[in-house]
């Protein structure tokens, strides 16, 4: 994966999380203020209910008390008092309700006995004793309170006020139902209002408008919970079909009794509204994450785009300097860190190629001081039989001319024959200078190993110390070779095979290949090498001969190299060296062997 | 102390003015129109049909159409167009001669016209007319008390014509008539017992308690039925207020008879007998009469009133909680009890407030009696068809000869038997086995046995009620007549 498509990728990922993230935010605090709204809302209303509940307590407190307080309902407690016939009240509490619009009216005697009952006159007779059986005063204020009616239980809210006499009180319930107090309220669009009604016997039920929509099994768990005199919330999922999601708050209202709560106000509030909004925000987000991405990828592509190349430019001119080309330069487009290391690749390769010129320059004078040291090691040889032999004839001038012939033709005889030395001396010399260039063509190496064995044979076998061959080519295709300057190579590599072994040895031709190369080893079993001798073993001019230039290795990696190819050396003390050479295929022989060997494979 | 001659007869003369006067505003006068409330309305005139308020109908009836007999206060049969009968000795068959009387067409009482008139009703009676004025009536078994039968509105003697319009012969014809709203009846001046006193009768139908209470104010009216509950203040005024004996049945009946408990097609399952019996433990009788009925009634156990039998304390009708509970409980172990639908009529709110209480009673005992309002609760055929599992009903005592009386209420109530037709009973005795065994099995619940009352204004006279709460009004006559 290339640095470009990291650092876009890398950015984009960074955009979007960054995107994301604020989405998530924007959703998170849009959420946050919606439930705030949603309870702010639900205060108000559950505020607005107990006023109309304090409101509707006090109509009915008034009424309970006009009618308690009026001289019809004391005269009638007087009669009852004195022994009057109770069959003549039964309606009394109907018309007592009627005038205070009051939806529940009883009119009951001090024993607890129903007298007259609005809203079941048919009860007259029984007891109701709840409030008797009551320790402490009556309560002054509205409380709620399930009523007995034909029809079942009722939820109300109601008022007890006595009726005085001269002998025991009687005693006035009046109220209404609680259902009037919730169809008062106006909640806002979303909110709705119910109540739940547990009455002490009996299953219990919703009240209002919201009866016949609210699953009981569903709510109840938050019923019970505003039922053991804590307030409740809840998000409560409806199913289809219904209101979907409604957070529904469940109020304890207090009633008669301390230690039992007759109704459980519930506030719904529907998230329809809210998870439309959040629905579209989160939208919203969506588009503009999407864009805010896709913009982000596209201005991060350009960016990256121009960051990378300067740094691909790098690359590629590293890549130069890889190969060898010490002169690549790169453009320094910028100031930043990039274009300081543009700055400092140039300089890099500036000190490259001044170090290597400077170590040109050191190694051509090490190279000259090398070859002075040798030629005048090597010339000094022949100089000094040839200053003898100049002395000698110069001295045999005053010998008799006889004595001088003789000591003349032998001293020509000499200086000729140490001028003919140095002429081959000044011979290789002229040779390594003139080292040509290789002319490559398809080459079999067997062939050219066979050949060296052969021309070598007599040499090897016919010495005193005997020098036994061993040849072991193996199927190697043809090489890229001049077989001119590679039979050189290997006859000289077989010279220095001879010169190791004077005590005889064996001598063992290999050849084989890899997949780029053919492969030619040359083994001998002499005395070998140091390793700093195989270090500098190709160095020219370096021998460890006692007659000889240190041009023969010299010359021979030299030809190797030409041919894109590689010499080493391998050896152990007294136990001999080896000579790995290794030599490119030529592609199409190569190519040709390759098709033989997949035609092979396949058969 | 002297009297002149003068001032002597000045003073006679003033005392004969004033007796002419007393003797003017005491003695019947002709003319005028009798206005009456009546609270429950009626939609048909023909005392042999069905309706949701026969009583108040045959009110009316009993002014257009004659009965072979009439009945007075003590119970016993009278001539009316029948001038005599006789029977032979098994009370098999009755012949019954008919007085020379008119319908109000002014076609002559015949004998074929009662023979008509009475097959047209259908007892399975062999009714032959045996000349121009005598009808031989031949029944299956013996019926001793034949002429107090005959006296029932349901045996008027109706002519009826192609168009289905009837005519009757008694002492008004029909002037108007606006089904459920308001009859109009003029005097029959061809009466056979003479023309009546008013020129007018007009019965005003359906009357609200407010409008009854406005209208009396107003003093339009001459008359008006009374339920119990309006009777106090009406007394406390110093109306003049008329009450029968504790006469018609307040009742509840079961609709459902025990034979059907096993037929898959009784929309409603019968009620078992069990719960009806504790049902009948937990009424409070006693909290009904004298709280809702005004103490205008008595509680009732039977089916005819204690004063009209002297037998009624026989049977048991006394509040029983416990035994109620026991039998509920008992009843709980085998079948599965139901709520008890109890149809009431909704016109009624005595009615109503007596329903609801014998639910508040049933509750206490664990039995659930749910009531509810129905406009045909007292029409036999609609009762049929009703989705009830018992009816409240009130049930006018029409006769005061217990046998036919017994006789009726079972036929009002749908129970009429012929195997036990209380008809062939000669005895008292023998009342008293048929209505045990009517009252045996809890179909019956007999809950108050109540007055019938009416409210007269005081320029009526002459306005006689029976014992039974039947009205008189032979002798009617009002002040505003000539």
């Amino acid at each position: 994966m290339s640095l470009k498509t990291k650092l876009l990728l890398l950015i984009t990922l960074g955009i979007a999380g960054s995107v994301g993230t604020v989405a998530l935010l924007i959703e998170e605090r849009a959420h946050e203020a919606f439930r705030n709204i949603e309870l702010e809302r639900t205060a108000t209303l559950v505020d607005q209910f107990h006023r109309e509940f304090q409101h509707e307590g006090n109509e009915i407190i008034h009424g309970v008390e006009s009618i308690a307080n009026s001289d019809s309902m004391l005269r009638t407690a007087m009669e009852l008092s004195n022994g009057a016939d109770v069959g003549a009240y039964v309606n009394e509490a109907q018309n007592y309700a009627q005038a205070q619009r009051l939806d529940f009216v009883d009119l009951i005697a001090p024993d607890g006995t129903i007298i007259s009952s609005a809203h079941w006159p048919a009860r007259f007779g029984y007891k109701q004793r709840w409030f008797l059986d009551r320790s402490g005063p009556l309560p002054q204020e509205a409380f709620l309170r399930h009523v007995e009616t034909a029809q079942g239980n009722v939820l109300g809210l109601l008022c007890i006020r006595p009726v005085k006499t001269h002998g025991a009180d009687y005693y006035l319930i009046g109220g209404r139902k609680l259902d009037s107090v919730i169809q008062t309220l106006s909640p806002p669009a979303g909110l709705r209002v119910s109540i739940y009604s547990s009455p002490e016997q009996g299953q219990g039920e919703i009240l209002g408008a919201a009866k016949d929509s609210v699953p009981l099994d569903k709510i109840m768990p938050l019923i019970q919970d505003a039922m053991q005199q804590r307030d409740a919330s809840k998000t409560i999922d409806w199913g289809p079909g219904l209101l979907q999601e409604e957070i529904v708050h469940a109020i304890a209202l207090p009633g008669f009794s301390p230690d039992r709560v007759p109704a459980v106000l519930l506030v719904g509030n529907s998230l329809q509204e809210e998870l439309t909004l959040e629905k579209r925000i989160r939208n919203i987000s969506l588009v503009i994450a999407g864009l805010g991405v896709f913009l982000g990828v596209l201005i991060s592509g350009i960016i990256t785009t121009r960051m990378s190349r300067p740094i691909r430019d790098l690359a590629d001119a590293a890549a130069e300097v890889g190969h060898g080309n010490w002169g690549v330069r790169v453009e320094q487009s910028s100031k930043d860190e990039v274009g300081r290391l543009a700055a400092a690749f140039n300089h890099m390769t500036e000190e490259l190629m001044a170090q290597r010129e400077r170590l040109v320059q050191t190694e051509r004078v090490a190279a000259w001081r090398e070859l002075a040291r040798r030629l005048a090691h090597e010339l000094k040889n022949p100089l000094f039989p040839l200053q003898i032999t100049v002395e000698n004839l110069l001295r045999a001038r005053e010998n008799t001319p006889e004595q001088f012939d003789e000591v003349f033709r032998e001293s020509t005889s000499t200086l000729l024959a140490e001028i003919a030395n140095l002429k081959t001396i000044v011979g290789r010399f002229s040779d390594f200078s003139k080292m040509p260039a290789p002319q490559l063509q398809s080459v079999d190496i067997n062939e050219i190993v066979r050949a060296v064995v052969q021309l070598f044979q007599a040499q090897l076998t016919q010495r005193a110390s005997k020098i036994e061959p061993d040849v072991q080519l193996g199927q190697v295709p043809p090489v890229s070779a001049d077989p001119v300057l590679l039979r050189r190579v290997i006859e000289n590599l077989v010279l220095n095979a001879i010169d190791a072994m004077p005590g005889g040895g064996k001598l063992t031709f290999r050849t084989a290949k890899d997949d780029k190369f053919g492969i030619f080893e040359l083994a001998d079993t002499g005395k070998g090498l140091t390793p700093e001798e195989c270090e500098r073993i190709f160095t020219p001019y370096y021998t460890t001969k006692q007659h000889g230039t240190g041009l023969g290795l010299a010359i021979a990696q030299s030809v190797v190299i030409d041919h894109h190819g590689r010499i080493t050396v391998s050896s152990r003390k007294n136990q001999g060296t080896t000579f790995h050479v290794e030599l490119p295929l030529a592609d199409g022989m190569g190519l040709e062997e390759k098709k033989t060997n997949a035609a092979g494979a396949t058969s | 102390m002297k009297l002149s001659r003068s001032r002597l007869i000045a003073a006679a003369s003033l005392l004969v003015a004033l007796c002419a006067i007393a003797s003017a505003s005491s003695r019947p006068r002709y003319g005028g129109t009798v206005r009456i409330l009546l609270h429950e309305r009626f939609n048909s005139l023909d005392p042999l049909g069905d309706d949701d308020h026969p009583a108040a109908r045959d009110r009316v009836c009993a002014l257009l159409f004659d009965t072979l007999t009439q009945m007075d206060a003590q119970g016993r049969a009278h001539p009316r167009l029948a001038a005599s009968w006789r029977a032979d000795s098994g009370n098999r068959v009755w012949y019954f001669n008919l007085r020379l009387a008119n319908f109000q067409d002014g076609s002559v009482v015949t004998a074929p016209d009662v023979v008509a008139s009475l097959t047209h009703r259908n007892e399975g009676w062999r009714v032959t007319p045996v000349d121009q004025q005598t009808v031989r009536i031949e029944v299956p078994v013996g019926i001793p008390h034949m002429p107090e039968l005959l006296a029932l509105s349901r045996f008027s003697i109706i002519k009826r014509s192609s168009d289905n319009s009837l005519v009757g012969s008694g002492p008004y014809k029909l002037n108007a008539w606006q089904p459920g709203e308001r009859v109009a009846l003029s005097a029959n001046d061809d009466y056979w017992g003479g023309r009546p006193y008013p020129d007018n009768i007009e019965f005003q139908l359906g009357a609200s308690l407010r409008d009854q209470l406005l209208e009396r104010q107003l003093g339009q009216y001459s008359a008006a039925d009374l339920a119990v509950d309006q009777l106090r203040p009406l007394e406390q005024g110093n109306q003049n207020v008329q009450l029968s004996r504790p006469s018609d049945l307040l009742v509840l009946l079961f609709l459902q008879p025990d034979a059907l408990a096993s037929s898959a097609r009784a929309s409603r399952k019968p009620v078992d007998p069990r719960v009806r019996e504790a049902l009948s433990n937990a009424i409070n009788r006693n909290a009904i009469n004298n709280v809702i009925l005004q103490k205008r009634g008595i509680p009732a156990s039977g089916i005819l009133p204690q004063w009209l039998t002297g037998y009624e304390f026989l049977f048991p009708g006394g509040t029983n909680l416990d035994r109620a509970k026991e039998l509920r409980s008992e009843a709980a172990g085998l079948v599965i009890i139901n709520p008890i639908a109890l149809a009431y009529d909704f016109s009624d709110p005595v009615a109503k407030l007596v329903a609801e209480r014998v639910a508040v009673d049933a509750r206490e005992a664990g039995i659930v009696v749910q009531p509810y309002g129905e406009p045909h609760v007292a029409n036999k055929s609609a009762r049929a068809g009703m989705n009830a599992d018992a009816v409240l009903l009130r049930l006018p005592l029409e006769s005061v000869q217990p046998a036919v009386a017994l006789a009726a209420a079972l036929d009002d109530m749908g129970l009429a038997d012929p195997t036990t037709a209380p008809l062939n009973a000669g005895r008292l005795e023998d009342v008293f086995e048929l209505e045990n065994k009517s009252l045996a099995d809890f179909r019956v619940i007999p809950v108050a046995h109540v007055s019938e009352a009416v409210w007269l204004n005081n320029n009526v006279h002459n306005w006689l009620q029976g014992p039974a709460g039947d009205w008189n009004l032979d002798q009617l006559w009002t002040e505003g007549g000539r």
